[in-house]
């Protein structure tokens, strides 16, 4: 029997087909879709959806909250979840990947049952009902939180210590390290960690409808209307072609697509 | 052991699909009817969570399969769009289906339903036991040849008596709603169709308050009177839906929120104490919310009595009904409809869902008599007044085999009940002259009142949001500009004593 020898190509093919089906071909319906238009039953090409997105006082709105919305839960995640990585990754714990483990351990339970269940404890403290914006940030950070911590405690954690010590012999108090050495060497962590909350964010209805009891829309709702509700596909496409390009404008702006040293490859992993 | 382990595991992921497999070769050449039907929508047995069922609930898709020797592929969908488009994508997948009052219309319109056979609209259990209301009002639309009602009710709201001395009389107006006391109580719904009506009957109070003025004083009859709230409540022109969207923006800033389908929980743990609701979850609500007796500790437990109202105004009649996709197996998909529309099964229906059937006939008013009465003619309540009629007779007269008799259908209960759940499962004949129904908009129109809608969902933007992007923005421009600048600097100069390292 001839022994089965597979090149480099043949073993590619499952993958580019892979690709083909559940990534370019979704893609160019999505484009399609968005630059047709459907009139008295036949398709035809357009850019109504395109004009009609920036000519709505509705839609331009719901972006904005959008915006506001992901760049508030955002920095509040980066603000929480700094420190912990910082402790976890610099603590002489010695099974300190337990404690990182907590700290991971809400994702694997289904988050819908997460955000109900953040509902109730929100009505009990008052919130429910009052603060929807708050809430809704506060599920959105609380959902998020570990996509932060994970790239920066796997940055932070590979560290070199001695461009630490080095700094520290050459003088620099424990805060001009930080802000000079440790900081910008965790960068790449950040922004990974930051393109992973601030994406979602904008998109994750479940949570602003469970929490603020869908007085706020954002543009994952304003989508999801339009396929399941308004039965237009069309303008359902155009506002995600929309989002897709807000998220590379924002990768493009943060370096997201560039090969990186070590560090940042190792981080881009999240 | 972690061989082993792991064997288990593997053995655990594919067992279904070799059960699967193995279920697919037992399969017999049966007649198979495709039916999709809204989620839990029709009345099947409690599923344990080891797969077996409770004795609960009848399970009437498995009974008709037995007592046809057919197969039913049963689906279901969550909303009336996702199944037009279902349809659209897969045409003739499907047997028998069941959209809303609007959507049936649309698809009448578009010709895509099978009509029924004239065997049927003569002889079928459908047409001996249906309503007379409701094949009145289908007659008087057009349907009949193309639809069957299945569940049907009003819209109206669901409170707490107990919430203001005068929230009965607040809320006998669409308008209670907007007023200040009634702040962060209320919810409506997260429906553009729904909330828009509710929009409507408010913008239009007056009008609709002179018509019922007219209607009473005997200037309008019933049906002249119906013609026109119906009117009213599918204006659709230019100043309704400005007028509309102000309203329901004004609305929204004294609202709890809206939901979909929180609202009847939120109802009873008292988180809300008003509920724009349809009827069929009113009855939900207001049984779930009810003190009860627990057999299993023998204590009375304790909860509130919530009522149901129709404002004065208008309501807005619902329904939704069966109708055959265009290549349906028509034979058979009204034999199912048959089956649904045996009384008994009806009953089980409505135990099940809870919303209210448009079947009538002895067993559903005895069912009824049972879930309702509280004595005979006569009788007094536990205060001492007498129990007053339910007035049922236009619903049941002439469904009747033999067990009661047409003119009869009356429930005596207490006069506080007649506000609660048999208020939501059946409107009285003076809610149905003021309900009307919402006709299907056209393409241009949905998307102008869908607009409106998104407008009431979106806005306003309160100030620090414009706050929060204009820190933002500046905090991008000085970034950029700081590494314009930074670019722009030379080389500094080697300061003096520095020995650049030469080779």
């Amino acid at each position: 029997m001839q022994s089965l020898h597979f090149s480099r190509k043949q073993l590619c093919i499952p993958y580019a087909l892979f690709l083909l089906l559940f990534v370019i071909i979704p893609m160019l319906l999505i484009l399609f879709y968005a630059f047709t238009e459907t009139v008295d039953g036949t398709i035809r090409f357009s850019f109504a959806n395109f004009i009609g997105f920036f000519t709505s006082t509705a839609k331009l709105s719901t972006l904005l909250m959008s915006f506001t919305v992901a760049i508030i839960s955002t920095a509040a995640c980066l603000l929480i979840a700094y420190p912990v990585a910082y402790i976890l990754a610099r603590s002489k714990f010695r099974r300190k990947n337990v404690l990182l483990m907590i700290f991971i351990l809400p994702m694997w339970i289904n988050f819908v049952l997460r955000i109900t269940a953040l509902r109730e404890l929100l009505d009990l403290i008052g919130l429910l009902g009052s603060q929807n914006y708050l809430n809704t940030i506060i599920g959105m950070v609380y959902d998020f939180l570990p996509f932060m911590i994970l790239p920066l405690y796997t940055t932070l954690e590979k560290l070199d210590e001695s461009y630490l010590e080095a700094a520290a012999d050459l003088g620099g108090s424990k805060f001009t390290v930080f802000t000079k050495v440790t900081f910008p060497l965790s960068l790449p962590g950040v922004i990974s960690g930051v393109t992973m909350v601030f994406m979602p964010s904008m998109t994750n209805y479940v949570v602003s409808d469970t929490l603020s009891n869908f007085n706020i829309t954002i543009l994952g709702k304003l989508i999801d209307q339009y396929f399941t509700a308004y039965d237009n596909w069309h303008m359902g496409s155009m506002i995600s072609i929309i989002l897709l390009v807000i998220i590379f404008l924002t990768m493009l702006a943060t370096g997201g697509f560039k090969d990186g040293d070590r560090e940042a490859r190792g981080a881009n992993l999240w | 052991m972690k061989r082993l382990l792991c064997g288990a595991l593997a053995f655990c992921f594919l067992l279904p699909f070799v059960l699967l497999l193995a279920g697919c070769g037992k399969e017999q050449q049966k007649e198979v009817l495709r039916v999709y039907n809204w989620e839990d929508y029709i009345s099947e047995p409690t599923q344990n969570s080891d797969g077996t069922s409770e004795n609960d609930y009848v399970d009437l898709v498995a009974e008709f399969e037995k007592e046809y020797g057919v197969t039913v592929e049963y689906s279901t969908f969550g909303t009336n769009e996702n199944m037009y488009n279902e349809l659209k994508i897969n045409p003739g997948a499907y047997d028998l289906v069941c959209p809303s009052d609007y959507m049936i219309m649309k698809m009448i319109s578009e010709d895509m339903v099978e009509p029924f056979t004239d065997d049927f609209l003569q002889n079928s259990t459908y047409m001996r036991y249906a309503s007379p209301y409701i094949k009145e009002l289908f007659e008087e639309k057009g349907w009949t040849k193309y639809a069957v009602a299945y569940m049907w009710g009003t819209m109206g709201y669901v409170y707490n008596p107990e919430l203001s001395d005068t929230v009965e009389e607040d809320l006998s107006s669409w308008t209670g709603l907007w007023q200040e006391k009634y702040a962060s109580v209320a919810t409506i719904k997260d429906s553009v169709r729904d909330s828009y009506f509710l929009g409507v009957a408010a913008v239009y109070r007056d009008e609709l308050m002179q018509l019922k003025k007219e209607y009473e004083t005997g200037k309008l009859d019933r049906q002249t009177y119906n013609e026109k709230v119906t009117e009213v409540m599918n204006r659709t022109d230019e100043a309704t839906i400005e007028a509309t969207k102000d309203a329901l923006l004004q609305l929204k800033e004294n609202l709890y929120g809206f939901e979909v389908d929180s609202g009847k929980q939120d109802m009873v743990v008292g988180r809300i104490s008003i509920n724009f609701a349809w009827s069929g979850d009113a009855v939900y609500t207001m049984d779930d919310a009810e003190p009860y007796f627990n057999e299993e500790t023998g204590k009375e437990e304790p909860g509130i009595y919530l009522n149901y109202i129709v404002p004065e105004e208008c309501s807005n009649i619902w329904f939704d009904g069966w109708v055959m996709p265009k290549g349906a197996n028509v034979e058979l998909a009204q034999k199912f409809i048959d089956f649904l529309s045996r009384p008994e099964n009806a009953v089980a229906n409505m135990n099940y869902i809870g919303y209210t059937s448009a079947i009538a006939g002895d067993a559903v008013f005895t069912e009824m008599t049972d879930w309702y009465s509280e004595g005979e003619e006569g009788d007094l309540d536990e205060e001492g007044n007498p129990l007053v009629p339910y007035d049922l007779n236009y619903f049941f007269d002439g469904t009747s085999d033999g067990e009661y008799e047409d003119g009869t259908y009356f429930i005596y209960v207490s006069a506080e009940s007649a506000k609660r759940q048999i208020s939501a499962q059946y409107p009285t004949e003076e809610v149905l002259a003021r309900s009307a129904i919402m006709q299907h908009f056209d393409d241009a129109t949905n998307a102008i009142v869908n607009e409106m809608w998104e407008e009431v969902k979106g806005l306003p933007i309160p100030v620090w949001a414009y706050v929060v992007i204009a820190v933002i923005a500046a905090g991008i421009v000085v970034i950029a500009l700081s590494y314009v600048y930074k670019g722009k600097r030379s080389e500094p100069k080697p300061k003096k004593g520095y020995r650049r390292e030469t080779n």
